[in-house]
């Protein structure tokens, strides 16, 4: 990690730091949409790690397993806000602890 | 950027020069788009100031100008605020990365130097355009969202759903483009397009000289489904539900006037322009005059001053082919919106998802036959 | 030179919007938010030279996905929805606690990697051909997987979307 030149390292640490923010949302957060969202920040984040290892270790493979998480997410995404709008017709509300109705 | 301070220089002014082009494009469509509506209604249209009624878009800009600033109290500001600016970057980001006219060769003291007559290059052409492109929903979404107003959300959900399903349909019609031109390279495209028409049939070379190489004889129902997904994408009539005066008011950019709106204006103009020139890059030759090719277009000039000249020279009559091009599109654009009426919403989502998406994906499915079968 | 100040504009920005995230109150901010961080990753995707990927993560997140949250939180009436934040009890402090530990172990594991000061190459970037082959030949039985969780998915969303009640219908 030095300053003058761009590093593996400095890219890491910003995809390491994407992570924590969005474990930070989908924990504490209490909305499901935001929650959902924080997901796919964390998503982004391994995205990136992926791309620096593709790019520093001179292999094709990381883009291609980007590639894959784009559209696993994609999916994740959508049947989510399916969930979540079908929870909103429902309760007529977002919130997380609203899945304790489901249990029986 | 470029290697030296001269090409950076160069690089700069020419991206501000193309986004300026296109801005100063927009006034100039305003104006046949009035005359060429009255033309088709048998009227006259804006013809009292100045020849033809062309300096009439001065006195528009002035009043575009000088109309009373009016921001609706219940909005949310930053959101009212940032639509228009949103509205702008897709077009011109769009229309910076398309080929203008062939790259321009000159040497100096400090050496060869190559300039490309586009923005930039980013190297994945089609993907970078339609990347930038669907990001245009946004603006639509937050005015509606932001101006606090019913039609307007009512008109931003419209607009964004038709935008999304649309794309669908674009981005397959252009798969065929991509078998058979196999890059995403636009200056490629246009280069596989020079001379006549030529072409493999199962071993077969088979060529017609009294055609040129153009995109539209190998994809005649690609280009249809493009051209069609590219005026709802546009938001332009027959596709303009988002803007249905009769339900909506005027959609998603009700409550904007005086410069906001021309923001708006410039944005829709822009994706025009866009959609044009991409047409013309694919599917009509670009840049590349029938039956002419550019070399010997440069080595005709070059017998008679230098080769800097020659180049310079060279791209800029290429340029005006080009041109000529994308405003005869820009006309279809508008002799459309003046001759066609608006479709149901129902329709509009039957014809994008039951319609152009199983045609879309047949025509993947014969182009990457022929492709196949091409050499037997 | 450029790059390093590309590189931290970028880092900066992504960060901060990814604050933004989750620190937002509306639900639509929220979502803007990631637009603009994902923007920001495609942007180091390029400055990472794969120019592709890049162009694919603004198309399908920004221009597909994020549009899709942004028309639902639009069509949900958003303000009724309730406390922010997992309330001040024990839970909140355990999985804040949890957070803490899991991002020392994270960077601790990226500071020690001999990765890390793996200088920046400057060769050219693949080509989409490149890609093209690995993903068919390589990996082609997971894209066919792929191709069929996207065929699954849509239905098992309109099923979702069209249930009336289902088993919970009271």
């Amino acid at each position: 990690m030095s300053v003058d030149v761009l590093t593996a390292g400095h890219y890491l640490i910003l995809s390491a730091i994407l992570f924590c923010l969005g474990l930070t949302g989908v924990l504490l957060r209490r909305n499901i949409i935001v929650m959902l969202m924080s997901i796919e920040l964390m998503l982004n984040a391994v995205n990136l790690a992926f791309v620096t290892f593709s790019y520093f270790n001179q292999n094709i493979d990381g883009q291609i397993m980007v590639l894959f998480v784009m559209a696993v997410a994609a999916a994740e995404a959508a049947v989510g806000l399916a969930i979540a709008v079908s929870l909103y017709k429902k309760f007529k509300d977002l919130n997380i602890s609203l899945f304790e109705h489901l249990r029986g | 950027m470029g290697s030296d301070g001269f090409e950076i220089t160069i690089n700069i002014i020419k991206m501000l020069v193309i986004f300026l082009m296109m801005v100063q494009m927009v006034p100039v469509l305003v104006w046949v788009e009035r005359r060429g509506s009255a033309f088709i209604q048998n009227r006259f249209g804006p013809n009292r100031v100045g020849p033809l009624g062309l300096t009439q878009l001065l006195a528009d800009a002035v009043k575009f100008l000088f109309k009373e600033e009016f921001v609706p109290p219940a909005s949310h500001k930053w959101l009212y605020y940032a639509a228009p600016v949103l509205a702008l970057i897709p077009g011109a980001l769009a229309f910076e990365s398309i080929p203008l006219s062939m790259p321009i060769h000159v040497n100096t003291e400090s050496g060869a130097h190559t300039f490309l007559f586009q923005g930039y290059d980013v190297g994945v052409g089609i993907v970078f355009v339609l990347a930038v492109s669907s990001l245009g929903a946004y603006a639509l979404l937050l005015a509606g969202w932001g101006s606090h107003n019913k039609y307007s959300l009512f008109g931003a959900l419209r607009a964004s759903a038709q935008m999304i399903s649309y794309e669908l349909a674009m981005g397959l019609s252009l798969v065929g483009i991509l078998m058979l031109f196999q890059t995403f390279d636009f200056q490629r495209m246009v280069e596989i397009q020079r001379g006549t028409l030529h072409f493999w049939l199962f071993g077969k070379e088979i060529s017609l000289g009294f055609l040129p190489n153009w995109g539209i004889f190998f994809q005649p129902l690609g280009f249809v489904l493009f051209a069609t997904a590219t005026f709802a994408e546009t938001n332009r009539t027959p596709f303009d539900l988002p803007e249905a005066e009769a339900e909506l008011v005027a959609g998603y950019h009700t409550e904007y006037g005086g410069l906001k709106m021309l923001m708006f204006y410039i944005g829709e103009y822009g994706h025009m322009m866009v959609a044009s020139a991409l047409m013309v890059t694919f599917y009509f030759g670009g840049y590349e005059l029938p039956f002419y090719s550019s070399q010997s277009l440069v080595e005709a000039l070059s017998q008679s001053m230098s080769s800097n000249a020659a180049s310079i020279v060279g791209a800029l009559l290429l340029h005006v082919v080009f041109m000529a091009k994308v405003l005869f599109f820009l006309w279809v654009f508008i002799w459309v919106r003046w001759t066609l009426p608006r479709f149901r919403y129902d329709q509009l989502m039957d014809l994008g998802w039951k319609t152009m998406l199983p045609w879309a994906l047949a025509n993947v499915l014969i182009t990457a036959f022929f492709v196949l079968m091409a050499h037997g | 030179m450029t790059d390093i100040i590309l590189f931290y504009f970028l880092a900066t920005m992504t960060v901060l919007t990814g604050v933004g995230v989750v620190m937002s109150e509306n639900p639509l901010f929220s979502a803007l938010y990631l637009v603009l961080s994902m923007t920001g990753v495609a942007g180091l995707f390029f400055l990472l030279q794969a120019p592709f990927v890049g162009a694919v993560q603004i198309l399908v997140y920004a221009g597909a996905v994020m549009v899709l949250f942004v028309l639902v939180i639009m069509l949900i009436d958003i303000n009724k929805s309730g406390e922010k934040y997992i309330g001040g009890n024990a839970a909140a402090l355990f999985k804040g606690l949890a957070i803490g530990i899991f991002s020392g172990l994270v960077s601790a594991v990226v500071l020690r990697s001999p990765i890390v000061a793996k200088p920046a190459l400057s060769n050219g970037s693949y080509t989409v051909l490149e890609i093209a082959k690995v993903l068919f030949t390589k990996y082609v039985l997971a894209f066919e997987l792929l191709g069929i969780i996207l065929l699954v998915i849509p239905i098992g969303v309109v099923a979702l979307s069209r249930i009336k009640g289902g088993t919970h219908e009271r």
